[in-house]
This record gives C-alpha cells, sequence and structure tokens, in this order.
C-alpha cells in the first residue's frame, strides 16, 4: 500500500516493521509514515535479517510470532551482526513472562499489541532519537 | 626194751657168755648134743628175741658150731652125729623164725607208736588252729546254745568266752536277723539242710553290732550221740565298710546320672547314702546367698518320729559360716565329724540330736566350680569312728553332686529354655519351618499349617517344595542367595503361594541357616509371614499412587494446555484486535481520506469477523470435546454436499475444482449442517494453501459401508515434521509458502471432532511442493442405522 512520503526531516529516519500479519504492517506504515519516517517490511524473520543488515535502519519493529525463524531468533541474528542495533519487539504475546523473555533475549523495548498509536510513534521516536536528524 | 636198747654191750655179750659157758660144761662133761640142745634153744631164743639179727645169727652159728664139735672131732659118723647136725639146722631155723616174727612184732609196735604221736600232734595242731583262727569258731547245741567257742569269735561278738557259754547263738544275734536264724537252725536239726550260710548283724557285748558271714553246718557224729553244730563266723565289718563305701559312691553316681533334677535326685542320693554307708538320718543344707547362712533343704531318715522332730528342728535353724558342724564344713570346704554329739560343745543342735538319740554326725561339703553350695550331713543312733576312706568319699561324693547340682541348673535352665522355645515354635502366630540342608521340610509349627491349610504330609511332599522353589525365583530375582546357601542376613523374601483351601497368598520369607558345631550349616529356619493383607494394601497403594501420579500429570498437562491454550487465543485475539483498535483509532482521529476510511473499515471489519469466528469454533470445539454437542441425525447425500460445496468455492479465480464422485454412494445418517461445515473447512483450506493455484478435486465413494470423502489439492503441502499434528489445535501450517495464511488454527480440530462425532474416520496424506489430500469417513444409512441411534440417543 504505497503512500506519499509526507513533508519532514523524519523521512531520513529508516524503520524496519517485521510483522506477517499484512493488517498490522498496513497499520504501522500509515502511522510511522504519517509521522515522516521511511518504513520498510519485512514478513517473516529470515526476510528480517536480511533487510535490517543490508539497509541497516535506525530500528525495528519486530512481530515474534512469524513463519520460518520467529523474531527473537531474527533479533539475536541482527543484535549479533549489529550489536547496537535498537529493536523494539511489538507482540501480541503479552504475558508478565513473555515481556521478560524478550527483554531477555536483547529487546531494548516492548511495545504490547494492540498499541495506542501514541505509543507506537512514542517508542520510535524515542528509539531513533539519537539517529542522525 | 629200754635196757637193751641203751646197754648195748651188756645185751650183745650176754648171750655170749651164756653159750660159752654151755659149751664149757658140755666140753667138760662131754654131754651128748641132745641133752644141751635145750639149754642152746634157750639162749639162740632169748638172742633172736633180744639182740639184732646178726648178734642172734652168732649166737644160733656158736650153738650150732658147739653141738657138731664133737662129732667132727671124733669123726664120729653115728646117729649121734646126726642128731646134733639136724639140732644144729633147727637152731638156725628157730633163730630165723623168732627173728622174723620179732621183727615183725617190733615193725607194728614202732608204726603204732608213731601213729599216737601223730594224733596226738595233730590233736595240738587242731586246738591251736583253732583257737588262733583268724575266723570265729563255735560248736552250739542244736537249740542254740554256745558248746565251745575260740577266741576269735569272743573277739568277734565282744564278749568272753565264759560269758558267751551261757548264751544262745540267737542272743548275740540282731534282732532283725534273728528269724532267720532260729528257721535256719530248724532246717538244720530237721536234716533239710546240713549247711546254712548268710551275712548277717550280731550284737556285740557293748551294744553295737557288727555284720559277719556266718557259716552254720550240722555236725553228726559226735560222741556224745546229740547233735551238734559247727559255727564259723567272719567279721565281715571292714569289707562291708568297704563295700558300703563303693557302692555309696556308685549310687551317687547312678543317681546323678539317672536324675536330672536336684529336687530328684536329692531323696534318692540322702537315702542310698544312709543305706550304704548305714546311717539313720541325712540332710542337705543349701547354701543360701541372701541370708549367707545354711538353710535345710532336703531331708531323709529311716523311720522313727523322734527322727521326724529332728528334721523340723533342723529346719528352723539357720546355720552362718564356722559356725557349728555344718558351718566348719560349709567355712572350710572339708568333711567334718562329730563322733559324740553327747559331749559336743560345737554343735548347732546338740540338744535335739541328743533328744533323738543320735550319736555320732559326719557333715561333708557339696562343692559346685570350687564354691561350697551346701552341706550334706549324715547322723546315726551308734557311736562311731570316722575312718579316713569315709571321709575321702565323702569328700569325693560331695564333689560329684556339686556337679550335679550345677549340671543339673544349667540343664534346668536349658530345659526352661527349650520349653520357652518349644512355646515359642508352637504357639507362634508366625509360621515356622525347620528345613533340612538339603531342603526337606523336617518340621512345621502349627501357625504355618494353618497359614497354607494342609497337614503336614502335604506340606512336607508339595507346598514345601514349591514354596523353596518360589522362594529361590524371588531370591534370584532380589539378588539374594537361595534358601539353602543360608545366610540372608535377615533379608526377607515375598512369595505368591496357594494354600490348601485354594486361596492365594502373599508370603514373607527370611531365611536363617543354623549351623552346626562345626559351622556347616546344619539346618535353615523359615520364618513365614502371610503379608496378604499388607501386600495388597501396598499394592492398592501403588495403584492409587500411581492412578494419583497420572491424574497429576494429566492435570499438569491439562494445566499446560490450558495455559498454551490462553497464550495462543489471547495471542490471536490481540492480533485480530490490533487492526481493530489501530485503524478505528485512525478513524476516530479524523482527518482521512474517504477512500482511506472505507478501506480501514474494511480491516476492521474482516478482523472482527476473524474474533467472531475464533470465538464460535472455540465454543464449538468446547462444546464437542465436552460431549455437550450433539448431532441432529438425518438422510445426508454427500455427493450433493460436496457439489453445493463445490458452487459455493466456484468463485476462487486461482483454483480449479474437479468432482469425482460415486453416484451410487448410498445416503449417509447424519447431520448435514455439521457435514457441510467439515466439506467447506475441508475446501477452503485447499483453496487456501494453494496459494499459486491449482486442481482441488472433491471425491466420493463406497467402501467397505462408509462412504469415503476426499478432498485434495495440489498446494504447498505439510511438511512431515508438522503432518501429525495438524488436527491439534492452533497448528498451524506456517512454514514455507503457508506462512501468510489466514485462519483460526481450530477449523481441522472441530473438523475431527464431527468426522468422529458421526462414528467416522479423517486422515492426511501430503507431501510437501505437491498438495495435501484430507480423507473422511462417514458410516452408511442401511448398515448403520442402528448404530447411530444407539450412539446418539
Amino acid at each position: 500500500m504505497p503512500e506519499p512520503a509526507p513533508p519532514g526531516a523524519k523521512s531520513s529516519i529508516t524503520v524496519l516493521v517485521a510483522d506477517d500479519n499484512d493488517v498490522a504492517q498496513r497499520l504501522c506504515r500509515r502511522v510511522l509514515e504519517k509521522a515522516g519516517y521511511t518504513v520498510l517490511i519485512a514478513v517473516d524473520g529470515l526476510q528480517a535479517v536480511e533487510v535490517a543488515l543490508s539497509q541497516r535502519p535506525a530500528m525495528i519493529l519486530m512481530d515474534v510470532a512469524m513463519p520460518g525463524i520467529d523474531g527473537i531468533e531474527a533479533m539475536r541474528r541482527i543484535k549479533t551482526a549489529i550489536p547496537n542495533q535498537p529493536i523494539v519487539i511489538a507482540s501480541a504475546h503479552s504475558m508478565a513472562s513473555d515481556r521478560e523473555r524478550f527483554l531477555a533475549a536483547g529487546a531494548d523495548d516492548i511495545l504490547s499489541k494492540p498499541f495506542r498509536l501514541a505509543d507506537l510513534v512514542a517508542i520510535v521516536a524515542k528509539l531513533t532519537a539519537n539517529s542522525g536528524v | 626194751m629200754k635196757l637193751f636198747r641203751t646197754g648195748g654191750l651188756v645185751r650183745r655179750v650176754t648171750p655170749i657168755l651164756i653159750l660159752g659157758a654151755v659149751i664149757a660144761v658140755q666140753a667138760v662133761a662131754d654131754l651128748k648134743p641132745v641133752l644141751v640142745f635145750p639149754l642152746y634153744l634157750a639162749v639162740v631164743l632169748l638172742s633172736a628175741l633180744y639182740q639184732s639179727r646178726i648178734d642172734s645169727y652168732v649166737a644160733a652159728g656158736l650153738a650150732a658150731s658147739a653141738l657138731l664139735a664133737p662129732s667132727l672131732l671124733r669123726g664120729d659118723r653115728s646117729g649121734d652125729a646126726v642128731a646134733a647136725l639136724l639140732l644144729a639146722a633147727v637152731l638156725i631155723v628157730v633163730v630165723a623164725v623168732v627173728h622174723e616174727v620179732v621183727q615183725r612184732i617190733r615193725q607194728e609196735a614202732v608204726a603204732a607208736e608213731r601213729k599216737a604221736n601223730e594224733v596226738e600232734a595233730s590233736e595240738e595242731r587242731l586246738r591251736i588252729t583253732v583257737e588262733a583262727a583268724p575266723v570265729g569258731l563255735a560248736l552250739i547245741a542244736a537249740g542254740g546254745g554256745w558248746l565251745q567257742v575260740n577266741e576269735r569269735l569272743c573277739i568277734i561278738l565282744g564278749r568272753s568266752r565264759a560269758e558267751l557259754l551261757h548264751m544262745a547263738l540267737g542272743d548275740v544275734t540282731a534282732e532283725h536277723d534273728q528269724t532267720a536264724i532260729d528257721e535256719a537252725l530248724a532246717m538244720l536239726r530237721s536234716g533239710d539242710i546240713l549247711r546254712w550260710e548268710a551275712e548277717l548283724h550280731q550284737v556285740r557285748g557293748d551294744g553295737s553290732r557288727v555284720p559277719v558271714e556266718i557259716n552254720i553246718a550240722a555236725v553228726s557224729d559226735h560222741p556224745s550221740g546229740e547233735l551238734v553244730m559247727l559255727v564259723q563266723e567272719t567279721d565281715i565289718s571292714n569289707r562291708k565298710r568297704l563295700e558300703g563305701l563303693r557302692d555309696g559312691l556308685v549310687g551317687v553316681r547312678h543317681t546323678i546320672l539317672s536324675a536330672t533334677t536336684w529336687e530328684q535326685a536329692a531323696p534318692r542320693l540322702l537315702s542310698g547314702l544312709c543305706a550304704h554307708l548305714d546311717w539313720d538320718l541325712a540332710q542337705f543344707w543349701a547354701v543360701d546367698t541372701e541370708l549367707q547362712a545354711l538353710r535345710l533343704r532336703q531331708a531323709w531318715h529311716r523311720d522313727g518320729r523322734a527322727l521326724d522332730e529332728f528334721h523340723n528342728q533342723s529346719r528352723r535353724v539357720s546355720i552362718a559360716s564356722g559356725e557349728g558342724l555344718l558351718g566348719r564344713v560349709w567355712k572350710s570346704g572339708v568333711p567334718s565329724s562329730q563322733e559324740d554329739l553327747s559331749n559336743a560343745t560345737d554343735y548347732d543342735r546338740a540338744a535335739a540330736a541328743v533328744q533323738a538319740g543320735l550319736r555320732c554326725a559326719v557333715a561333708f561339703p557339696v562343692i559346685s566350680a570350687g564354691v561350697v553350695t551346701g552341706v550334706i550331713e549324715m547322723l546315726t543312733h551308734e557311736g562311731r569312728v570316722i575312718e579316713n576312706d569315709l571321709v575321702t568319699m565323702l569328700s569325693t561324693a560331695g564333689g560329684e553332686i556339686g556337679q550335679f547340682i550345677r549340671r543339673a541348673e544349667t540343664a534346668q535352665a536349658l530345659r526352661r529354655s527349650e520349653t520357652d522355645h518349644r512355646a515359642i515354635f508352637e504357639r507362634s502366630p508366625i509360621g515356622i519351618a525347620r528345613v533340612s540342608s538339603e531342603g526337606e521340610l523336617l518340621e512345621a509349627n502349627p501357625a504355618l499349617l494353618l497359614m497354607l491349610e494342609h497337614d503336614f504330609q502335604i506340606m512336607r511332599s508339595h507346598a514345601w517344595p514349591d514354596l523353596l522353589r518360589a522362594y529361590d525365583q524371588a531370591a534370584s530375582r532380589g539378588r539374594l542367595a537361595p534358601l539353602l546357601a543360608g545366610i540372608t542376613d535377615g533379608k526377607s523374601v515375598q512369595v505368591r503361594a496357594g494354600t490348601g483351601g485354594g486361596n492365594w497368598l502373599w508370603l514373607q520369607l527370611t531365611a536363617t541357616s543354623i549351623p552346626d558345631s562345626s559351622g556347616r550349616p546344619e539346618h535353615v529356619l523359615v520364618m513365614v509371614e502371610d503379608v496378604t493383607v499388607v501386600r495388597e494394601a501396598q499394592d492398592k497403594l501403588g495403584e492409587a499412587l500411581e492412578s494419583q501420579r497420572s491424574a497429576n500429570a494429566t492435570l499438569e498437562k491439562l494445566d499446560r494446555t490450558k495455559t498454551e491454550f490462553l497464550s495462543i487465543v489471547s495471542h490471536e485475539f490481540r492480533t485480530a484486535l490490533t487492526g481493530i483498535q489501530g485503524f478505528s483509532e485512525l478513524i476516530r482521529d479524523g482527518g482521512l481520506e474517504p477512500d482511506e476510511v472505507r478501506a480501514y473499515g474494511g480491516y476492521i471489519f474482516n478482523d472482527a469477523d476473524r474474533v467472531n469466528r475464533l470465538i464460535g469454533d472455540m465454543l464449538d470445539l468446547d462444546r464437542m470435546e465436552s460431549g455437550r454437542m450433539s448431532i441432529r441425525t438425518a438422510d445426508v447425500d454427500i455427493n450433493e454436499v460436496l457439489s453445493d460445496a463445490i458452487a459455493r468455492a466456484g468463485s476462487s479465480p486461482t483454483v480449479e475444482f474437479k468432482a469425482d464422485l460415486d453416484p451410487r454412494l448410498p445416503i449417509v445418517i447424519g447431520d448435514r449442517d455439521r457435514l457441510i461445515q467439515v466439506v467447506s473447512n475441508l475446501v477452503n483450506n485447499a483453496v487456501k494453501y494453494s496459494p499459486d493455484g491449482g486442481t482441488v478435486t472433491l471425491s466420493s465413494r463406497s467402501e467397505g459401508g462408509f462412504a469415503l470423502v476426499s478432498i485434495s489439492d495440489t498446494g504447498v503441502g505439510i511438511p512431515p515434521d508438522e503432518i501429525g499434528h495438524v488436527f491439534e489445535r492452533f497448528r498451524r501450517v506456517r512454514s514455507g509458502a503457508a506462512q501468510a495464511i489466514p485462519g483460526t488454527g481450530l477449523g481441522l480440530t472441530i473438523v475431527k471432532q464431527i468426522v468422529e462425532m458421526h462414528g467416522g474416520k479423517i486422515w492426511v496424506e501430503s507431501a510437501v511442493g505437491h498438495g495435501s489430500a484430507f480423507h473422511f469417513t462417514v458410516p452408511l444409512a442401511a448398515d448403520n442405522v442402528s448404530q447411530l441411534q444407539r450412539r446418539h440417543a
């Protein structure tokens, strides 16, 4: 769903959204592009690793339950290659134990689905704050 | 005669002188031989009578010569000469004859004299012999009165000869032997017997008794013509005493060998000692270790009330160590005696003894393991000298009695222990078997026989060998030694055993080998306990624990499943809600193009619909799994259901449908709506998992009373590691090409439930990249109406 890039300085900041659910992909892309980011989409874990390593997004919004390798494994691989790559786990797994598990796996932050749009924007803004704006 | 013998010369010369005178007269007077012949004859006769043979022949020769001489000198051959010769011959003959006769007479005289001398000497010797004989000898009258007694008899009877000669045999015979003597004398008088022998007691002058061996012989040829009897008596008191000592010791040994307890032996020992050693009373005094005193424990006496009283007196006394005769013996450990109780200054019961007429006492210790445990005292009415050999004998007896008491006590303790053990064996509620080292059952206690409901014979021949085998098998499983190997260190083995009454028991066997003196297992004791109740309780407990464990596991699994399910469900819901919430927030915030709003509304609707389906599927599944959903049965044409499904799905742009339906397929009995749900679910899956298009084929046919329906596609297929899980909840194939295919993850689970509720089966064949084929069966109506009705009634 191509959207026209909104005007603004943030368009130089790239965010990778890795999610197998096309509704979630659309929503994120719509919200983040509106907020001025460049949004890349990956539909599974392997693609997420591939895009992350080639495109070096400012941050990654990573779903967990994806076909192939899941979000956690994808994050581990990315962090191995780029240790300071900011990654936010955005998952519908919302139990307390899940949260701990994601942080322990190296997530920089957690975004529970469903989320408020403002929360999405805020967390992306926070983790891209150091990016060259 | 004596004259001649002593005056030999005169005797020899006289006849010669007389002859010479006669010869001279003859010669002078020249007398005729006939005339002088009588003179010569007389001289020669005298010579022959009184002179030796040579002398008388010399005289005869001279006389004959004198008679013949004149004739010879004159050469006369007349009748005178012949007469002279005859006369001379007569003289010689006379001498010879006379001499022979004299010789005879003389010899007879000498013999007679010698005989007389011999008789005289013999009588003297006999007298001396009788007097000095070591045996008492006497002659008694037929009535028994003493006629003659020798010195020895006087000594034996302790009486003077004069005293005896006024008495009779019966007077010196002990009272209890008098009848025997009287009877013997009567029999001897009547001639029924010639000789009588006996051993009996005679009474000495001082009143004491002496044992004698008596021999009475009837003597019939006494000069007086009256019947007298020769009595021979030997004092056998020494022999009797020695015999008594010997027999006494033998008696003691015999008694202690044949008795088992001291109580049993004591009366026999005491009476035996008294009988053999000739005492009137004996007492056993035991050392009372608590009182530190001797107390009378056993007593024996010859008949007599006075002796009873003495015992009674004795019973009241306790004697301290060193006190009186008994106390001394106790203290010293050696026998001691009191030979004259009437003068005793240190005798504990002197007054009582004197009152009972007791005069002499001897006591000896009973020594057991070097310790005096009692004292035996013997008393007698007689004054008595205690000989050393008696003391020695009593010491020996005391030692042996002591040993016996100790043995008897040990044996009694052992018997008591044996009795206890026997009682344990007999009355034990636990079965006990005694088994030989070869495994043969030697003994089984009542509890064991009762437990196994067998008699001993059956037990030994059948039940026991079975039990032994069972034991060894169980033992080898438990890595224990076989029963006969003995030592099991008290480890038990449990075996199953049938009883005579047909019951089955669990028996716990514990074997213990009992070694013989050389340490080899002599036999094995086996304790047998009926642990059936315990074992069954254990088994039940084990079963209960096991079922508890499995219930727990099920619960845990259920819990895990529930948690997992919740996690999955919440994930599904939150995923659907992400779109709903996000897009509705966008719409709410406004500022959207109408197209955007329409598109977002579509997303929201789809996700809401998905949540709704999820909830519906979950409720369906829950109802089916909990058995709360029933199916409405009616005639269903499977081919029609399949055709409808193709018609509904026909709008799919990429997938081609094919139908391969058996037109003769019978009607099935089932819930039409549910069967439509099954088919549409499978068809939707086939379409969904054929993202690049392909062919979906629906087929039906009849097979073995079932309608077999297959829905196959040419889609992505199911990886082998997931094919086993496709009917599980939320097991969606997400790998590879199937990753983006949406679904609730409950569809196949529900399909499987519905098929199975119809009494059918569902399965899947698949190959990755080539597609999948789902097959299910539903029972045909004709064969299965009743079955279906029953199942779903």
